[in-house]
């Protein structure tokens, strides 16, 4: 027994002596341990604030408004049709001093592409570039992606069709550039510290899994004169609240989310900033399922609970009441808006069999675990039983045995959520075509589908957007097909009174590069 | 002979111990692949083309037999594989880094609790039914009704925020150094703090009362001599029985303070893995918590028998 | 069993008297099991008890403290006014002439609608809901499963762990190894399964409890009945050729029982507590349902502000607790044949 209290007492005496610690410039809480730091490998949010400061594609992002803007491009021309661009490349090296060329670029979405890759997000490109879905799936060889260097700093590519978004999505990590020659060397590994070449404002300095990752500044970055910050530290810090005591502590200097119940005291402090996000929160009706498969049922159902009520008390973090599917956006003037009416509701609900909510079936509603899907489930619960005298049954599920059982339509009722990966309505419409992947709840109008295949064709431009608008009204003002709720917002906190070059924007992307201490 | 004996049991059950782990391994293996769901289903639905390039890297497109046996074959080599969710370091190399730091917190918390509960459930034994018995007694269920994720975010709350004397979270090489090993230790030890106390207070009464301590008390031997020469070591025996288990468990970390403490330990695997249905993952922490689990049970039977000398295993 | 002879009654009769006089005596214990069955009465009429429905929202209400004099509409004012006065005198200037209106304006809607003269004695959570009936209701399945663990384990544990302890070798080595195996398995994922195939109900979530709850228990059971089964008292019994059984039930399960019924009292909280984090993976009590154990990790993010929310469901967990120890101590030590002769 004593000497186990030696031992303990001499490893703590070690422990807190022992290590000193390593001054960084900024420390930032990641919220979770990176998939990976290869760009090519990885889907997430987290992987994408360390992917903006490791690597930079074609385009990057403005940091006031997230558009594209040039990034490892200096400049582009695109064809008469809208399907062929060509970049002219900056003279750009990678941080081993390599340089940076059309050839690069065609390799690195090559190696995206390549099946044996087995990126997750390898769909990305392949639905934009021509050829690249068949190579994906393995029906064609290399050469039949329709991009190519046509000189060492001259790019070019050709798209499936005009599509107008496809800049924006030139800054997503799944056409992001990587070392080829560094991988080639490397293999695996070329993402380890003591290996890493790339070519964003910062290289990859030290990483101890699960613990930290550190950045330093890249002075071979093109633009490494606009890069402030000396050093970056991402924390995987999981728990919320224990972010947020470090924050309040200024022991870290940016938290990427507020813990729900704390936002009541977070929104007094001036270091907290709350954006809109390009996000729908909706309920998915199972429409094959009776009584859902009435539209009235649908309608009265989403038109029985009050949105503003529900984002001012319950959800509390400057959530924005939905009535269409697609969040406001540039240029799109928006579907129409159905209205909340608990007399038309109880109306709907009479016509379509139910009076008071009689003899209606009890329903459930599925969710995943987490405590905000709880809440707003338990709100809207009520808000059906006392405003249509219907009874819904609450089920929550782990993560992926939800998504399963989303997957094969054995519910009555879903919660759903969709972020855009680009500032295009389509985004959030396409997936509810016949037989889309995300159509869940099998929404099924015809109508529907034609106008979206119409538009994929279409050149960008008011046009577009009004054929992509009467699809949103078919889908939600008339059909009902889902139930949005509301349009996401995410929260930040850090102090901006401190640190310059940090702004809110839609996409919650937040470039680096500007980054510097007031 | 005796000592014959006891190497012949050790020898016995280190033998056993290979079709033990072998029929764990095996059960997992095919369980686990019973869950809803798989390593690469999202909420986006990746396309069949994708999904299939994923199953193939990680051989998930094999036939499961075969799967099984290539698993065997690569855990037989030392090898456990990738993990599906975070793909640039091998199984071992995440383990080589999370293990350490889990038993070094498991390993000091259970010191902690062992040398405080076994202090307190003495204490309160001999001063049974005192105001002292009954507030340290109330101390331990305390102890243990309070659960961890409400612990620790409480000794944050204190210690950290309103005292400002020990950082929030972090590990060693942060900059608060060592001082981040305190509260996730305190929050640790707690639970197991609470059952030993709890568990030595009864045994030690129950060894007082028994025949041998009244004849030690006969013969005149001393109290402080006969509480620890004699009672404690009977008294010793239920707490043995319950530490094999215990030892295996917080030695392979806790989510709850791992998460709450931003620690790089072994807990989050056992979690994450689980919900991420990281196969390969998952398969690692049943290994290794296995490994862990039927040598600790090993060590506790056997210290039983060295503290009593009337338990023989045959 | 056999059944009692005319003897043995009587001596029993007697026996049971002593231990109810002796129980009596232990201030405590009868405390605590006063404090048991008025939780069990409680729980068991909280439907024609005069509480609010856990489940019924009033969102203007939403977050007030504990209150044992004011209504929720008269906290809800208190709650206004201060919140404007503490804007206004942060920016140094009196109450607005808009804020003075609105806060008369509610003073108004107070006073006319009837919902605001509920009254929340432990107050309210996130949606306006009257925590009491939440603690009351959510008892219900704590206590049902804190018991339900705790009873498997005892029968389980004992009959495992005791068979494996007494009878040793081969037998012996096959429950250890196989406890050893039900420890290792992943749990969670058995529990995902488990659901998955199913479904979700009380039974479910019971049955996945005891699968475990009961481990633990026969290693502690194992190790005690080994050593009481070469005791010089066990030797003599077996020496006037009692059966195994009858050796192993009338004489050293007795003796291992003190430590056993410790133990299991310890591990209720642990049961308890498991429920919330069943109900991660959607096996737990469905909301808006409340247990013990969701309320409380419901109100740890928070507990700064909001630390009722935290306090209360966790005190109604630790008196309870706290009666089950006492209660449980005074009739162990109010039945034990060795009691009388304390030390």
């Amino acid at each position: 027994m004593r000497k186990f209290l030696q031992a303990g007492a001499a490893l703590l005496v070690l422990a807190l002596y022992g290590c000193g610690g390593t001054g960084v410039d900024f420390i930032i809480v990641n919220a979770t341990e990176p998939q990976s730091l290869d760009p090519h490998l990885v889907e997430g949010v987290p992987e994408h604030r360390i992917n903006m400061a490791l690597f930079e594609g074609l385009m990057a992002n403005d940091p006031r408004t997230a558009e594209p803007i040039p990034g490892i491009a200096e400049s582009y021309t695109v064809s008469e049709d809208g399907t062929v661009y060509t970049f002219k490349l900056r003279d750009a090296v990678w941080s081993d001093g390599v340089p940076i060329t059309a050839e690069t670029v065609v390799k690195s979405w090559l190696r995206i592409l390549n099946p044996e890759t087995a990126s997750p997000y390898a769909w990305f490109p392949a639905a934009f570039i021509k050829g690249a879905q068949d190579y994906l799936d393995g029906k064609a060889g290399p050469e039949n992606v329709a991009i190519r260097a046509i000189d060492a700093k001259t790019f070019e590519m050709t798209l499936v069709g005009p599509l107008p978004y496809v800049l924006g999505a030139l800054t997503h990590y799944a056409f992001g550039i990587v070392p080829i020659h560094a991988i080639e060397k490397y293999g695996k590994d070329w993402i380890k510290p003591e290996n890493f070449v790339g070519n964003g404002p910062f290289v990859l300095k030290e990483w101890i899994p699960q613990e930290s990752i550190v950045v330093a500044k890249n002075p071979r970055y093109w633009d490494a004169a606009n890069v402030y910050l000396n050093s970056i530290k991402f924390l995987p810090t999981e728990d919320e609240n224990s972010a947020y005591t470090m924050f309040i502590k200024g022991e870290v200097d940016w938290i990427t989310s507020v813990p729900v119940d704390l936002i009541v005291e977070a929104r007094k402090r001036p270091d907290y900033h709350n954006s809109a996000m390009l996000g729908t929160y909706y309920y998915i009706f199972n429409n094959e399922r009776k009584p859902l498969k009435d539209v009235r049922v649908r309608q009265a159902l989403a038109r029985a609970i009050n949105r503003a009520e529900l984002t001012e008390k319950v959800t509390q973090s400057g959530q924005i009441p939905a009535f269409t599917m697609v969040p406001p956006m540039s240029g799109y003037p928006g579907a129409k808006k159905f209205t909340e009416s608990v007399e038309e509701a109880r109306k709907l609900l009479a016509e379509a069999g139910y009076p008071d909510g009689k003899g209606f079936p009890k329903l459930t509603l599925l969710f995943n675990t987490s405590e905000n899907h709880k809440k707003i489930a338990e709100y809207i619960q009520q808000q059906w039983k006392v405003n249509l005298g219907i009874e819904v049954e609450l089920t929550n599920q782990e993560w992926k045995t939800y998504l399963e059982t989303r997957d094969r339509g054995e519910f009555d009722i879903a919660r759903a959520g969709w972020v855009g990966d680009y500032q295009d309505p389509n985004t959030f419409l396409d997936m509810f075509l016949i037989g889309g992947g995300g159509n869940d709840g099998k929404y099924a109008n015809t109508e529907f589908d034609r106008r979206i295949n119409d538009a994929a064709k279409m050149r960008p431009g008011p046009e577009r957007f009004k054929v992509l608008e009467e699809a949103e009204n078919l889908f939600i003002y008339q059909d009902m097909g889902v139930m949005p709720i509301y349009f996401y917002a995410v929260n930040n906190m850090i102090d901006t009174s401190k640190w310059d070059g940090w702004y809110p924007n839609v996409m919650d992307f937040h470039p680096w590069k500007g980054i510097r201490r007031k | 002979m005796i000592r014959c004996n006891v190497l012949a049991y050790v020898l016995r059950r280190i033998v056993g111990m290979v079709p033990t782990l072998f029929i764990i391994v095996t059960l997992s293996f095919f369980i686990i692949r019973l869950a809803p769901g798989s390593p690469f289903s999202s909420e986006r639905n990746l396309p069949p083309s994708v999904i299939a390039n994923l199953e193939k890297k990680v051989h998930l497109d094999e036939p499961l037999p075969l799967q099984y046996l290539r698993y065997l074959g690569d855990v037989l080599r030392g090898d456990l594989g990738y993990s599906t969710k975070h793909v640039d370091f091998t199984i071992n190399e995440f383990i080589a880094r999370a293990l350490p730091v889990s038993m070094t917190l498991g390993a000091l918390a259970l010191v902690l609790a062992l040398s405080v509960g076994i202090t307190v459930g003495v204490v309160s034994a001999l001063k049974r039914n005192s105001l002292m018995d009954h507030s340290l007694m109330a101390l331990a269920i305390l102890g243990i009704s309070v659960p961890m994720f409400v612990i620790g975010p409480l000794l944050q709350l204190l210690f950290s925020v309103h005292l400002g004397w020990l950082p929030t979270a972090g590990w060693l090489s942060s900059r608060a150094g060592g001082l981040t090993l305190i509260l996730p230790v305190l929050t640790l030890a707690v639970t197991d703090f609470a059952y030993i106390a709890r568990l030595t207070r009864t045994s030690v009464l129950e060894v007082l009362r028994s025949d041998y301590i009244r004849t030690a008390r006969a013969k005149g031997l001393s109290q402080r001599a006969i509480i620890w020469k004699h009672t404690l070591r009977g008294a010793m025996l239920p707490v043995v029985s319950f530490l094999g288990p215990a030892f295996a468990n917080i030695v392979t970390g806790s989510v709850v303070v791992e998460s709450i403490f931003d620690i790089p330990g072994m807990g989050r695997f056992f979690v994450n893995s689980a919900l991420n249905r990281d196969y390969f993952m998952i398969m690692a922490t049943v290994i290794v918590y296995a490994v862990i689990l039927v040598i600790a049970n090993l060590i506790a039977d056997l210290v039983y028998a060295a503290l009593d000398p009337r338990v023989v295993y045959e | 069993m056999t059944p009692p002879t005319q003897d043995t009654a009587v001596a029993g009769k007697s026996l049971s008297r002593k231990a109810i006089d002796r129980f009596l005596k232990n201030k405590m214990a009868v405390i605590g099991m006063v404090v048991v069955v008025l939780y069990a009465l409680v729980a068991i009429l909280a439907p024609v008890l005069p509480l609010y429905g856990y489940e019924e929202q009033v969102l203007d209400h939403q977050y007030l403290p504990p209150s044992l004099t004011q209504t929720g509409g008269e906290l809800l004012l208190a709650k206004k006014t201060s919140e404007f006065e503490s804007l206004a005198r942060s920016q140094n200037r009196p109450l607005s002439a808009e804020e003075l209106a609105q806060l008369k304006a509610l003073k108004h809607t107070i006073a006319n609608d009837p919902k605001h003269q509920r009254r929340y004695l432990l107050g309210t959570d996130y949606l306006g809901r009257d925590m009491l009936s939440r603690i009351i209701y959510g008892g219900q399945i704590s206590m049902v499963l804190g018991l339900v663990g705790a009873l498997t384990s005892i029968l389980i544990g004992l009959l495992v762990g005791s068979i494996a302890g007494y009878f040793g070798g081969r037998l012996d080595a096959f429950l250890m190894r196989s406890v050893d195996i039900l420890y290792s398995l992943p749990y969670m994922l058995l529990v995902i399964i488990f659901m998955a195939v199913f479904g979700k109900n009380i039974l479910n979530l019971v049955f996945a409890l005891a699968g475990v709850s009961w481990l633990t228990e026969a290693r502690v059971v194992r190790g005690l009945v080994m050593s009481l089964k070469n005791s010089e008292f066990i030797e003599a019994a077996r020496s006037i050729g009692a059966s195994p059984f009858r050796i192993l039930f009338r004489h050293i399960l007795p003796n291992a029982l003190n430590v056993v019924i410790v133990f299991t009292t310890l591990r209720i909280p642990t049961f308890i507590l498991m429920e919330a984090f069943l109900s991660f993976l959607g096996l737990g009590v469905s909301a808006p349902m409340a247990s013990w154990g969701s309320l409380i990790q419901d109100a740890v993010g928070g507990m700064t502000l909001y630390p009722w929310r935290l306090m209360f469901p966790a005190l109604a967990m630790v008196i309870f607790l706290f009666s089950m120890n006492f209660f449980g101590d005074g009739l162990r030590e109010a039945f034990d044949p060795h009691s009388e002769k304390s030390i």
